[in-house]
């Protein structure tokens, strides 16, 4: 699943650098995308777990020393919470000792994937008027989907069995808070840049979701999920960032599209993904399937916000935004290839 | 015997790195969770990751040592700070010695100790100085956390822990309120 992960992210990467409006430097963004491609090679190379945390440490500390309004410290306290956090679970599954150490460690591991990729209950602070790589949001939607497919994969080996059902019902439990306040909030907040953070937030609420199923059809969906979110939300967001600053909504034909696509509604990615979501949890615990079902309802209001927020993509960014829903569409229409190759 | 000793070390400099708020202080306590750290690999039969501990540890000390000549040991107001340090001592030693099993109890107490220390360091501090010398006391413990598995990691987590703590030393951050950090962000150059 990371080897996808990774292939999206490095097509995202070339997308957004041959896209990019004029007042952004390629170079810069180029080099710090790079930097971040390396780092997750390195991540999916790595023999264990703590070595994963030792590239996230380095990548960590190379990002907080780009310059930004936030200073060098306020920028790392997300990532050495949550590496403090994944090095204390990690540590307590190693140590023999009662059942309930092993218990402390999953939680560990969750709040610190939770903490590493900016989720509540430990969002990463956000100044919309920030560069995109100095910002948040590669956490959350460039290095960040990689990292969680490592992390949990490894994770899960590591896991007794009573520890690991904790694990999912952890997983479950923050996907949908997430889901439901990520959701809501790209809808209800004043800042578009902020809707668009929260929207992230709000599909990671799902991945959490599909995580924490434990089951063939939930993996898969995560999957799909974070496909959409590194090869579809970010380089939307990203060539919506001249649009949120001209603060130019347009309701073109084209906006309703990108709405739908970011909805998750037929025949996008989004979709394909959500059948399987609600198909794994009516197999394992059909009132679950309910509430995904309800929460999923929330995405409308706020993607057509987003959509509508995005203005009118003109030239190369026209183009780019073809690219992408037309992958969307794919994988929404056939998602079988990509499922096959990551095994699923 | 010596690797009790190397545990209390590794947190006496961890102390003094969350008490120091001058360069000198903190250069000292780095090099004291160095020392600790290092024999702590050392005797866990990592003869080349405990090199590579004590050599990066000890540079990034030496570079932070030259940087200020303040020591600024226990300012006022840093009783919390105190507290916080004898209290993770006592936590992480009845976990390390009373809850749990097995061999490596020093080693357990260090390193649960160190991240603790040191997580709480990152996350409470502004100034760039402090936070970097957290952030290498912080990857020496993170190397040293594999040591705690049934099977051994190999030298490959100390050669890269030290490698951290002494390239972090070198990271030019600014702080935002730098006159030239502030001219970049006016200039707003990159990613959009």
């Amino acid at each position: 699943m990371a080897a996808e992960l990774l292939v999206a992210a490095a097509a995202t990467l070339i997308l957004v650098v041959v896209t990019a409006p004029p007042r952004v430097a390629r170079r810069t963004l180029l080099t710090w995308g790079l930097v971040g491609l390396a780092a997750m090679t390195a991540i999916l190379l790595a023999p264990s777990l703590d070595l994963v945390l030792l590239i996230l440490l380095v990548l960590a500390v190379l990002q907080a020393g780009m310059v930004s309004d936030r200073d060098f410290a306020t920028r790392l306290r997300a990532p050495v919470l949550a590496i403090a956090l994944l090095g204390l679970g990690l540590a307590f599954e190693r140590i023999q000792g009662p059942a309930v150490l092993q218990r402390f460690g999953a939680v560990g591991m969750v709040a610190g994937l939770v903490a590493a990729v900016g989720l509540l209950p430990y969002i990463h602070e956000f100044d919309p008027e920030e560069s995109v790589v100095a910002s948040p949001i590669p956490w959350i939607a460039f290095v960040g989907p990689l990292l969680a497919a490592t992390v949990l994969s490894r994770a899960r080996q590591l896991l007794p069995p009573e520890a690991g059902d904790a694990f999912g019902a952890m997983l479950i439990g923050l996907g949908l808070l997430n889901m439901v306040w990520g959701s809501v909030a790209s809808w209800r907040t004043q800042n578009d840049a902020v809707a668009w953070r929260y929207s992230f937030m709000a599909d990671w609420g799902l991945v959490l979701c599909g995580f924490g199923l434990a089951v063939a059809d939930g993996r898969s969906a995560a999957l799909i999920l974070l496909l959409s979110v590194v090869f579809g939300r970010l380089p939307l967001y990203f060539w919506s960032r001249q649009a949120l600053r001209e603060k130019t909504p347009t309701d073109r034909p084209i906006n309703l599209l990108v709405a739908a696509a970011l909805a998750g509604s037929a025949p996008f990615a989004g979709f394909a993904a959500r059948v399987l979501l609600l198909r794994g949890a009516t197999s394992l615990y059909w009132p679950l399937a309910l509430v995904l079902a309800a929460g999923m309802l929330l995405w409308l209001p706020g993607s057509l916000r987003l959509g509508r927020s995005m203005g009118l993509p003109r030239r190369r960014q026209a183009v780019g935004v073809g690219i992408v829903l037309a992958v969307n569409v794919f994988l929404g229409v056939y998602p079988q290839p990509l499922l096959s190759l990551a095994g699923q | 015997m010596i690797e009790a000793a190397a545990a209390f070390l590794a947190w006496l400099g961890a102390g003094l790195v969350v008490l120091a708020d001058g360069r000198r202080g903190l250069a000292l306590g780095l090099a004291l969770l160095t020392t600790g750290f290092a024999v702590l690999a050392w005797a866990g039969g990592q003869p080349a990751g405990a090199v590579a501990v004590a050599g990066g540890g000890l540079i990034g000390s030496v570079r932070c040592w030259r940087s200020g000549s303040a020591w600024g040991l226990m300012p006022a107001g840093s009783t919390p700070r105190l507290v916080l340090c004898v209290a993770a001592a006592l936590v992480g030693l009845w976990v390390a010695a009373s809850v749990t099993t097995g061999a490596a109890a020093p080693l357990r107490f260090a390193v649960l100790v160190v991240l603790g220390l040191m997580g709480s360091r990152v996350l409470a501090s502004r100034e760039t100085a402090i936070v970097l010398t957290s952030i290498a006391a912080f990857s020496l413990a993170l190397a040293a956390a594999p040591g705690l598995a049934s099977t051994s990691p190999g030298p490959a987590p100390d050669l890269i822990g030290g490698l951290i703590a002494v390239g972090v030393m070198f990271v030019p951050a600014r702080d935002a309120r730098d006159p030239r950090a502030q001219g970049a962000i006016k200039g707003r150059v990159g990613g959009g």
